[in-house]
């Protein structure tokens, strides 16, 4: 990826809309995002505030896109957008920031901070700011298929190790199933208990499904680096797969970004509407409930929590199937002081967690996480994303809390009746 | 004990053995796969593990120290994923798994878990070597035969 | 110039200046807004943009108890000095007269005792919100010169009448002359500044409630 100054302007540019527009003209100073973001309220760094990390947009916006700001700009009187800006700005747009959206749902006078964020990202990447990892993970996800690299022998592997275990078969490129599951590389490195899992469900549901041999990768690195034409190619993939295997349904697996990138972001990206539908593995398994087609038996008397994933809960709308699929198994449910859609981000997401120089600030602001898991005292935290499991994992591992981290899924397998 | 064949009936022959037990049968487990673990950690939590005289203490520690190690090994999202260490991985989750109390463990046995995970390493194993040799159902064998040689020891 | 010819000034030529550069600068900065138009959304909707982006004007007005609790001083002084202008600008007798001319109806006031109350509280809103922007970390962090003139030309206004009520200091005429001067700056600067949010407000909060009520969630 050729970057330059130019081009990252060009980018911004590009990013300027009727949205962009209304929310930079309304913004008062009032500071109250800062107060809803934890890379804020956990280092009190004022830098953090999000509507400040938008600023390279907001220069642009203001300087080409107002009347006064171009009066102002002929007169020598514009603020620039240069490569010091972008370079200090680097760490505060990617390093400080998950997306995670609750300072959108904050501001008072309604501004969609965390998207705008995601815009400047476009203009970071084009000018060739954005993280090496990320640009990495990018690169790899381009020319291998996978963020980590992950190649589909060693899915293959993971999928034959699964019907060994299982002695159920996993379906792989079946034409005409009804969903099509994707798989992040998290899942598939870290966690491939994960794959189990939905095999064992599915196959106790009588769910007809197939995971694709030529693109299962559910991860977009293109949507957390910003960079829509690399994203949209990935999509692409996806898209193609879909339509070769003619299925009703893409699943997105237990991963938050992937989730918002395919669902949301994706037919946006591509330029046009899907002709499948996309859900997430928790709605796909909420209907199941619902159409008396999961069996469970057994409760987990540990007392648990549910930690929302960001992506899937404020920013994809994946509020209640969680919790209605908890209960089928838990008696002993607490809800996180702040939950649902007000849930506190872990500080991984968008990005983060693959940017080693953002190790330390990731560790920092888990002290949110830590201070809402003090207040209710939970034996176990249930989640449905992979990367907030490791890296909640890594933040109760860094403040010597002792509180196993649980897969919504692989919990829920667990319990199905035999 | 009679032989065992299939994992229905390794899983419910180790839900059956007490968690002490459990977890001594867990430690062979993963001794086994030990040597694709690098991290020294693991080998020294191994030994608490398989200390049927070890204190709730030691086990605490062992428990907390195997999973640092998991942490430490376990590929960061979006870095170049690299299976031969990610066996030394699975390793030090199986080792966790070992060491976790009965009532935490998935699946209700941590010995199962353990076995899982340590299956998962050999996994790894063949991934990295881009082997055909298909699969870790060797593993399973030997994990059969160490719970029978256990149980009728 | 006297003191007639000052308050005949600033109610003739004066308002007719701030009237348009107000109004002109209002139709401008939003055209420049709307006519960027936005991208239409080509996923699958979960739920309406429409209905959840005017049900996202009114509850974004009402913030969650957690939110509260972290920026109670905002809120709190915010609320305080906005219903004080609503009620000084809009419910006090001598200004719905004055509205009367402009727009050909006026409504019923709130009596003055109150009205003069409301100002003092609001004024003391004001400087309260000064002294926090100068000393909170984020605000000092963010301010500039603009919102230390927004400021100004905020409270001048409810100082200015006070000051005219009261007929503290000068005259009558000079006195309602400086507060018609007052809000005439505040008319000429309102459309350079963030007091267009008075009416980007409804549009942006209109956009969050859609954006996010198309994915399912009520922001």
């Amino acid at each position: 990826m050729s970057a330059s100054l130019e081009k990252g302007i060009n980018a911004l540019r590009e990013q300027v809309d009727s949205t962009v527009a209304t929310f930079f003209s309304s913004c008062v100073h009032c500071g109250m995002c800062a107060d809803a973001c934890l890379f804020y309220t956990e280092t009190g760094d004022a830098e953090r505030t999000p509507i400040n990390k938008t600023e390279p947009l907001r220069r642009i916006w203001k300087y080409e896109y107002t009347l006064f700001g171009r009066i102002l700009k002929l007169f020598g009187l514009a603020k620039p957008v240069d490569e010091k800006l972008l370079t200090d700005w680097e760490t505060l747009v990617y390093d400080s920031c998950t997306m995670c959206g609750r300072c959108s749902m904050v501001c008072p006078v309604g501004i969609d901070i965390a998207g705008v964020i995601r815009k400047t990202r476009e203009g970071m990447a084009a000018a060739g700011h954005a993280p090496k990892g990320l640009i990495g993970a990018t690169q790899r996800a381009i020319t291998i298929g996978s963020p980590m690299g992950v190649k589909l022998p060693a899915l293959q592997a993971q999928i034959r190790h699964v019907e060994e275990d299982l002695g159920v078969k996993v379906p792989v490129d079946v034409e005409g199933a009804d969903y099509m599951l994707l798989l992040s590389s998290m899942e598939i490195m870290n966690f491939p208990e994960f794959i189990g899992a939905v095999t064992r469900i599915f196959d106790k549901a009588g769910v007809s499904w197939t995971i694709s041999s030529e693109a299962f990768e559910a991860t977009n690195s293109g949507i957390q680096i910003g960079v829509s034409d690399l994203a949209a190619e990935l999509v692409q993939r996806v898209v193609d797969a879909a339509e070769k295997l003619k299925v009703k349904t893409v699943i997105s697996p237990e991963c938050g970004h992937a989730y918002f990138a395919i669902r949301w972001d994706g037919p946006n990206l591509v330029g046009k509407p899907f002709g499948f539908k996309v859900r997430h593995i928790l709605e796909v398994l909420d209907e199941l409930r619902r159409d008396g087609r999961l069996k469970t038996s057994g409760f987990e008397e540990q007392k648990l929590t549910y930690h929302d994933p960001c992506q899937i809960t404020r920013r994809g709308g994946v509020i209640d199937e969680p919790r209605n699929l908890i209960g089928m198994f838990s008696r002993n449910f607490v809800e996180m002081p702040e939950h649902g859609k007000m849930n506190w981000c872990c500080g991984a997401g968008g990005g983060v967690s693959s940017n080693e120089r953002a190790d330390d600030i990731r560790l920092k602001v888990f002290q949110r996480k830590k201070s809402q898991l003090d207040e209710i005292r939970p034996q176990a935290i249930i989640s449905a994303c992979s990367n907030c499991r490791i890296y909640l994992e890594d933040g109760l591992e860094e403040y010597n809390m002792e509180i196993p981290v649980l897969s919504l899924t692989e919990t829920l397998a667990e319990h199905l009746e035999d | 004990m009679a032989p065992i064949s299939n994992d229905d009936t390794f899983r419910q022959s180790l839900l059956q053995l007490e968690p002490a037990r459990q977890r001594l049968v867990a430690a062979r487990f993963v001794e086994h796969v030990l040597p694709l673990c690098s991290d020294d950690r693991i080998g020294r939590a191994l030994k608490v593990a398989a200390d049927a005289e070890a204190s709730d203490d030691e086990l605490a520690g062992a428990l907390k120290s195997a999973r640092a190690a998991a942490l430490d090994t376990h590929t960061r999202c979006g870095a170049e994923g690299n299976w031969r260490d990610q066996a030394g991985y699975f390793v030090c989750r199986a080792a966790v798994a070992a060491l976790t109390p009965g009532e935490l463990a998935k699946g209700g046995s941590p010995a199962w878990q353990a076995a899982m995970s340590s299956r998962m390493a050999r996994t790894s194993v063949l991934i990295s070597e881009e082997s055909d040799a298909v699969t870790s159902r060797s593993e399973s064998e030997w994990q059969y035969r160490a719970l029978e040689d256990y149980t009728n020891a | 110039m006297t003191e007639i010819e000052f308050l005949s000034w600033v109610r003739g030529p004066g308002f007719q200046i701030a009237s348009i550069v107000l109004v002109a600068g209002i139709i401008i900065r939003i055209a420049e807004i709307l006519l960027l138009g936005r991208a239409a959304n080509l996923a699958e909707p979960k739920g309406s943009e429409m209905g959840n982006g005017i049900r996202t004007i009114f509850t974004r007005s009402i913030p969650d108890a957690g939110t509260f609790r972290k920026s109670s001083f905002t809120l709190v002084a915010g609320y305080i000095f906005h219903i004080g202008l609503f009620v000084t600008i809009f419910l006090f007798a001598p200004h719905i007269l004055m509205f009367k001319d402009v727009v050909g109806f006026g409504w019923s006031s709130v009596p003055t005792p109150i009205v003069d109350a409301v100002t003092v509280v609001s004024i003391i809103a004001l400087l309260a919100v000064l002294v926090h922007r100068l000393t909170n970390k984020v605000l000092r962090f963010l301010n500039n010169f603009e919102d230390l003139l927004v400021w100004f030309v905020t409270i001048a206004p409810l100082v200015t009448g006070y000051i005219a009520f009261h007929r503290i200091g000068y005259t009558a005429p000079a006195l309602i002359g400086i507060h018609i001067l007052s809000v005439e700056f505040l008319m000429v600067v309102f459309p350079f500044t963030k007091l267009m949010h008075a009416f980007t407000i409804f549009i942006a909060r209109w956009y969050n409630g859609a954006i996010s009520g198309f994915r399912g969630v009520e922001s």
